[in-house]
């Protein structure tokens, strides 16, 4: 879903619009209160992660992400996720000290990982579901009412440069045509 | 239905041939054994029972793959393989964790398996560790997934396994050749919804038109992460099953299709689309469908 405060979509539930928690949910049946603003599930390192990223900035309100539940075996996303808000990206993109599989933020920019360093503060709950001490834990960071970070931050999604041509309009994909007979023209041809 | 300017190539490991021009040999179905806890390897056997039982129904062949998640579980499990699957069979290992890769390929090696080896997978986040445990220990054959985070278009895809896409120094049929991996398949990289899914199925004609190789991809991925068919109660595993004819109908090879529970229902549907494409691929284009395929099964 995607809606006016989380203009990136996924697979999210949207609560209270000035709510300062967002949750996210790795492997666990943890639902939390209607009071966080957002929570939502985590599972891959890389697309993933942007997603949160984008629909964290976007909602100034949001000062704590909360991350809760077992880590995502092999992918590491909840780590991950640790990692890029404490040490962001290196030159090829990869989220630095990462421990997931393929760590790489590539459709989100450099200063929407600053500003979600800056805006967040990460409650890292890796590890546990109980429901009593997470559920707590949220009453308590809601109880210090922090202020909102400025406006919301808007972030662009970077696609990769289409060069397109008329004759496209016809094929299966970009780069194949069929014939007449059946036959697939070499891609690009 | 449509057939390829590339020659196609067919690969083989154990009595079981991937790849070819649309309607010459039949889709290879891998079926996951995915286990909550520890293995259940009665559970393990009886299902292993009724897929290898399809397959020689069907005409589909059947790879097992094997899902390890845990260090402790890697021995029983290859043990379980070797005892379990017969000799002629090839079987998949499908592992995450880069260490616990690691330590199978050494296991694989000590236990005389990786003639019979499919590794799931090479990816961009391959490590140097794993890719020189590869070459001392290579596998007979590799899945190589063309996952770009940032161009999830097919050409993107493509571009991951030339050169790396700028994520690595190197592209992933350079790690395959570099580790002497001669027998490769590509997995398209299924993705979210939302996520360019459907990339994943048009860059099946794409890239066995631009490489000749065996494809296939794990479809069915698409379908666990549409959380809004929840709302149709009993939809979920239908669209799942049914979700893999996407890649014959495509041109591809093969299909990871999730739990090896749905062999029942997907075995039947799969040689049905094998049939309709080969008939047409007979009649159009003069390509002969290979012996023990479905329409030499069924329409002899």
């Amino acid at each position: 879903m995607s809606s006016e405060y989380y203009p990136w979509g996924g697979d999210f539930e949207a609560c209270e619009p000035k709510g300062c928690i967002a949750v996210v949910l790795l492997t666990t049946s943890y639902i939390p209160p209607d009071s966080v603003a957002i929570y939502g599930s985590l599972r891959t390192e890389n697309i993933g992660i942007e997603k949160i990223i984008a629909n964290v900035i976007s909602n100034p309100h949001i000062r704590y992400l909360m991350i809760c539940g077992d880590e995502i075996r092999g992918h590491r996303s909840g780590s991950s996720l640790v990692a890029l808000h404490a040490h962001g990206i290196d030159d090829n993109h990869r989220i630095i000290n990462a421990p997931g599989a393929i760590p790489y933020i590539e459709n989100i920019d450099q200063a929407a990982i600053n500003r979600f360093q800056q805006q967040i503060e990460i409650l890292d709950y890796i590890g546990c579901s109980n429901a009593t001490t997470l559920n707590r834990m949220i009453t308590h960071y809601i109880d210090k009412t922090p202020t909102a970070f400025g406006n919301p931050h808007y972030a662009i999604r970077i696609c990769p440069e289409k060069n397109l041509s008329l004759d496209d309009s016809r094929a299966l994909h970009s780069k194949i045509q069929i014939d007449y007979m059946g036959k697939i023209q070499k891609r690009g041809g | 239905m449509f057939s390829f300017t590339q020659p196609q190539k067919a690969i083989q490991l154990g009595d079981v041939i991937f790849g070819g021009q649309p309607g010459e040999h039949a889709t290879v179905l891998f079926g996951g054994l995915f286990f909550k806890g520890a293995p259940d390897y009665e559970f393990a056997a009886n299902e292993l029972t009724t897929m290898y039982n399809l397959s020689s129904q069907t005409g589909i062949p059947a790879i097992p793959d094997f899902f390890i998640k845990k260090e402790e579980y890697i021995n029983d499990i290859l043990d379980f393989i070797k005892k379990t699957i017969p000799p002629n069979k090839p079987f998949s290992i499908d592992i995450i964790e880069p260490a616990l890769k690691i330590q199978t390929l050494h296991k694989l090696h000590d236990k005389k398996l990786l003639n019979r080896t499919i590794y799931n997978s090479i990816h961009i986040g391959v490590t140097e560790q794993e890719q020189e445990t590869l070459a001392q220990y290579p596998p007979a054959m590799a899945i190589l997934v063309a996952f770009n985070p940032k161009d999830t278009s097919p050409d993107g895809k493509i571009e991951v396994l030339e050169n790396g896409a700028h994520l690595r120094e190197n592209g992933l049929f350079d790690v395959a050749k570099q580790c002497n991996i001669e027998k490769i398949l590509i997995d398209t990289a299924a993705l979210a919804p939302g996520q360019n899914s459907g990339a994943a199925i048009s860059a099946l004609p794409v890239i066995k038109e631009e490489y000749g190789l065996p494809s296939g991809c794990a479809i069915h991925n698409v379908v666990e992460k549409s959380s809004w068919l929840n709302t149709f109660s009993g939809s979920r595993d239908i669209v799942d099953i049914a979700s893999n004819l996407n890649i014959p109908l495509f041109g591809g090879d093969f299909a990871l299709y999730g739990p090896m529970q749905h062999a029942p229902k997907l075995f039947p549907l799969i040689a049905w689309q094998d049939i309709l494409v080969a008939e047409y691929a007979e009649q159009y284009f003069g390509i002969t469908p290979a012996p023990g395929h479905p329409r030499r099964i069924f329409y002899p």
